[in-house]
């Protein structure tokens, strides 16, 4: 049948082939509940500063870095956005978990950065603002940072 | 992909290869996933689940854990080789024309 096949349907064929890698590469994502937990930590852990005792906002950070190890072991990998199927590894590269750690952090830099500037200021719940500010950049910035890892697995996927 | 060219009749058919190319760039789809992104109904896709499944091409799944009763669906080594196979002999035939 392979004689048969002319290249027009060869062609035609591969174009379904490469939609149809296309289709999963699409799925590549994390849960939106994962960034918009995230962001209600981030203006919980301000609030808690400003408002709670020391004692509290030690052992509510802790109890936040907590709940997120143990959640995003799961979805870190950009593999598993729902429950619909699992992208295969190569497709997705193995640097999202660094991304995300790694906004993670820099966000967190910037928000207590944000909060001493704020409170030099003189503004009142320095750190609730800066925990606003931060939430407000991951909620945009998680799915942005995801779409750029679509974007360039879909470039990976064409050559 | 750097397989041996092979075209896979079993494989070539339009709604077959797009099924598989779906399971290959996946470590499992679910059932329903592959269905509504083909435009397939369940006795459509479920005759091409059973001739994949037959060629020893796929392997469906129950997860046990899952209540909602999910069939998730993978492509076996064989299935992952006839396709790499595939692709590579339709990738052959296009450059025996464009030189």
């Amino acid at each position: 049948m392979s004689k048969s096949v002319g290249a027009s349907d060869a062609r035609s064929a591969l174009t379904a082939v490469e939609y149809s890698r296309q289709q999963v590469i699409a799925e590549i994502d994390m849960p939106r509940w994962y960034w918009l937990g995230l962001a209600a930590g981030w203006i919980g852990i301000g609030v808690i500063a400003d408002v709670g005792p020391g004692w509290l906002f030690a052992a509510a950070t802790l109890a936040f870095g907590a709940t997120h190890a143990a959640v995003a072991q799961n979805v870190l990998s950009g593999r598993r956005r729902s429950s619909a199927l699992s992208v295969r590894a190569e497709l997705v590269g193995t640097r999202v978990p660094a991304l995300v750690i790694g906004l993670l952090v820099g966000l967190s830099v910037l928000t207590v950065v944000a909060a001493l500037l704020i409170d030099a200021d003189g503004a009142d719940h320095p750190a609730t603002i800066a925990g606003v500010m931060a939430a407000i950049a991951v909620a945009l910035g998680g799915p942005e940072l995801m779409a750029a890892v679509r974007r360039r697995a879909l470039r990976n996927a064409a050559r | 992909m750097s397989a041996e060219p092979q075209f896979d009749e079993l494989i070539h058919p339009s709604t077959r290869l797009s099924i598989v190319a779906l399971l290959a760039a996946a470590d499992w789809v679910d059932f329903a996933f592959v269905r509504d992104s083909l435009g397939l109904s369940d006795s459509a896709l479920s005759k091409q689940f059973a001739t994949l499944e037959g060629a020893d091409y796929i392997a469906i799944e129950r997860p046990l854990a899952d209540r909602r009763r999910r069939v998730h669906v993978r492509l076996t080594d064989t299935g992952r080789s006839a396709f790499e196979g595939h692709v590579a002999a339709l990738r052959e035939i296009v450059a025996s024309v464009d030189g």
